[in-house]
Parts: C-alpha cells; sequence; structure tokens
C-alpha cells in the first residue's frame, strides 16, 4: 500500500477462502506444449554441451567470436567462418544476487545470476548462467570462474548441462 | 561439415510445457447465484424495478442503468425454449451418433445455455416449455453442471 491508497477497492479474497469452501470456483488447467526450433548454430551449441564443450562461432572479416554461435555475423551480416570450442573457463562481467524464485518464493541464499565472458571468445562475449560453491558477498566483477558440468551421462543437451559456475580460485 | 549444416547429433527443437492453472470466481452476484443452485437448486435473477428488466443469470449491477441491485427473484421453474443446436461432434472432436442438443433457455429476461435431453431432436420446437433437471444435491459443487440438463415439461 502507499501513502495515497490505503486499501484497494472490491472483495479481496484469502487461500482459506478457498479451502474451506467459503468461496466457489471453478479450477481449471491448461498446458501449452510447445517446440521451439533451436536452429543450425544452437543446434551445435546444445549438442556440444552435452559433450561438454561450450561452442562459439567465428567471423575471419570482423576477427570475433561470438558465444553462443550463429551462422551469420552480426557486425557485417556475412556467414561465419567456422564454428570454434572454447574453454569452460571466465570471467564475471555482471552479477546479480537473487532472494526471490522464478515462482516469486522467498529464499534466504540468493541465486546469482551472472554474465560470465567465456575465455576463447571474443572480450565482452559471454552467456549468462548461474554461481555457485561461493560467498554471494565475495562475487565481484571480474572474478574468475570455471564451469561445473553436470555427469556425462546425465547430460541432455541444454545450457543445464553446465550446473552453475564457481571461484577458480580461493576468494 | 558445413558450418550451414544441421549438426548430426543436434537437437531439432527444444521442447517445453507452460502449465497454467487458473481459479475463477463468480463474483458476489454469481457466488450467490451459484450458491442458490447448489444448496437449494434452484435458479435466480435480480430485477431492476428502474428499468423493469430481469437479469437470469443475477448480476449485481444493471446494465442499462448501471445502478446496483439488490431485488433477488427466483425465476418460473419453466423456461422458453429460444433457441437449439443439434451437435454431431464431441468435445475432442469425434463424432456422435446420437446428437448433443444445446439450448438457449429464457427465463425472466435472460437465460441459460445448457444440455436438452430425454426429448427427440425432431420433436423440439422454439418456444417449448422446460424445466432444469438438477442433479442430487450431494453431488452439486457450485457449477451450471450442477444442472444436469433441461427436459420438456410434463
Amino acid at each position: 500500500m502507499t501513502v495515497k491508497i490505503k486499501s484497494f477497492p472490491g472483495t479481496s479474497l484469502s487461500e482459506e477462502d478457498f479451502e474451506q469452501g467459503k468461496i466457489l470456483y471453478n479450477y481449471d488447467e491448461l498446458n501449452g506444449k510447445f517446440a521451439w526450433d533451436n536452429g543450425i548454430a544452437i543446434g551445435r551449441y546444445l549438442a556440444s554441451l552435452k559433450e561438454g564443450v561450450i561452442l562459439g562461432a567465428r567471423c575471419t572479416t570482423c576477427r570475433k567470436i561470438v558465444v553462443p554461435p550463429r551462422i551469420v555475423c552480426e557486425w557485417c551480416f556475412r556467414p561465419m567462418h567456422e564454428y570454434v570450442p572454447l574453454q569452460d573457463t571466465g570471467t564475471v562481467n555482471t552479477f546479480s544476487l537473487c532472494y526471490v524464485t522464478w515462482d516469486m518464493r522467498r529464499v534466504k541464499d540468493p541465486e546469482i545470476p551472472a554474465v560470465i565472458e567465456i575465455d576463447g571468445a571474443s572480450p565482452l562475449h559471454g552467456i549468462m548462467h548461474l554461481l555457485g560453491e561461493v560467498d554471494p558477498q565475495k562475487v565481484h566483477i571480474g572474478m574468475r570462474v570455471n564451469a561445473v558440468w553436470r555427469a556425462a551421462e546425465d547430460r541432455s543437451g541444454a545450457i543445464t548441462d553446465i550446473l552453475y559456475f564457481k571461484p577458480l580460485e580461493e576468494v | 561439415m558445413s558450418l550451414l549444416e544441421r549438426g548430426p547429433n543436434a537437437p531439432q527443437a527444444w521442447f517445453g510445457e507452460l502449465p497454467v492453472s487458473n481459479r475463477y470466481t463468480y463474483g458476489l452476484a454469481g457466488e450467490r447465484f451459484f450458491r442458490t443452485i447448489k444448496e437449494e437448486g434452484r435458479i435466480t435473477g435480480t430485477y431492476c424495478q428502474k428499468c423493469d428488466h430481469t437479469y437470469v443469470p443475477a448480476v449485481q449491477f444493471c446494465e442499462k442503468c448501471l445502478g446496483e441491485l439488490s431485488d433477488w427473484v427466483d425465476v418460473d421453474a419453466v423456461g422458453e425454449l429460444h433457441t437449439f443446436t443439434l451437435l454431431y461432434e464431441a468435445y475432442g472432436g469425434a463424432r456422435l451418433d446420437k446428437p448433443e442438443i444445446v439450448a438457449f433457455v429464457v427465463f425472466g429476461d435472460g437465460g441459460l445455455i445448457h444440455r436438452l435431453r430425454e426429448v427427440d431432436p425432431d420433436d423440439i420446437y422454439f418456444g417449448m416449455p422446460v424445466e432444469a433437471v438438477f442433479k442430487p444435491k450431494e453431488q452439486r459443487v457450485g457449477s451450471i453442471l450442477d444442472i444436469a440438463y433441461f427436459r420438456l415439461v410434463g
């Protein structure tokens, strides 16, 4: 509530009103199933994650290596020249301490989403992932991290095949 | 391997699901309307004296003068069949041998859309008097389907 608004108009309902049958309602479940075409480059990116490799793509015209890979260079609009395997280490470019989960639960130990510049890619080129095994208060921009992979037999060709990134050295 | 070829082991697509659940509450008037159906097996409406209009199902505010309505009335037990359609296709798209009849039944100045049963499609006529057949009270949950179907009076 704000200074001006002390209460909202209307009849508010609580969870108990539903559970104790004080209110009639219709419950329904929808399930939106979807298939998102990976395209050529992201398909290869996911396939190589399953092999434990982060894949990038090189444009020799622009002398750039981007990650995740794509088939067209965003700077010169020419086709990329080749896919290149990158290292699974990198540098924290930016991060956030997140005390609310995706489904809006409050948590004591924050999730730490971060953009990580991957070693082998051009500077400032990276992917977004989570940080783990680290004191949230000690995370800093420029921190060196490496990927913690899911066990090879459990990998499914998804970005979650990397569990999180953890600091390379003690912080 | 060409840069523009899909990888032999590359997944074609990312599959996902967006589960969405919802609770639809009926509102102040709808709550009372469905609770009366559930607990008393009666269909109710609200009457606007200013506009001389009986709303069925009951509504909280008059759609003509926007005044709040507090005059709750019982509708006649017998409604009038206003229009109907024969459905030869089930919800999932399967073909039905015996059609489901869906009818608009007039009560007051409004009415309900519901199933019509216990009648031969050839015998239906506009203006036919029909009545609601309620489910047994213990099966009623406060939904329009607490009325099992409508049937010809008599």
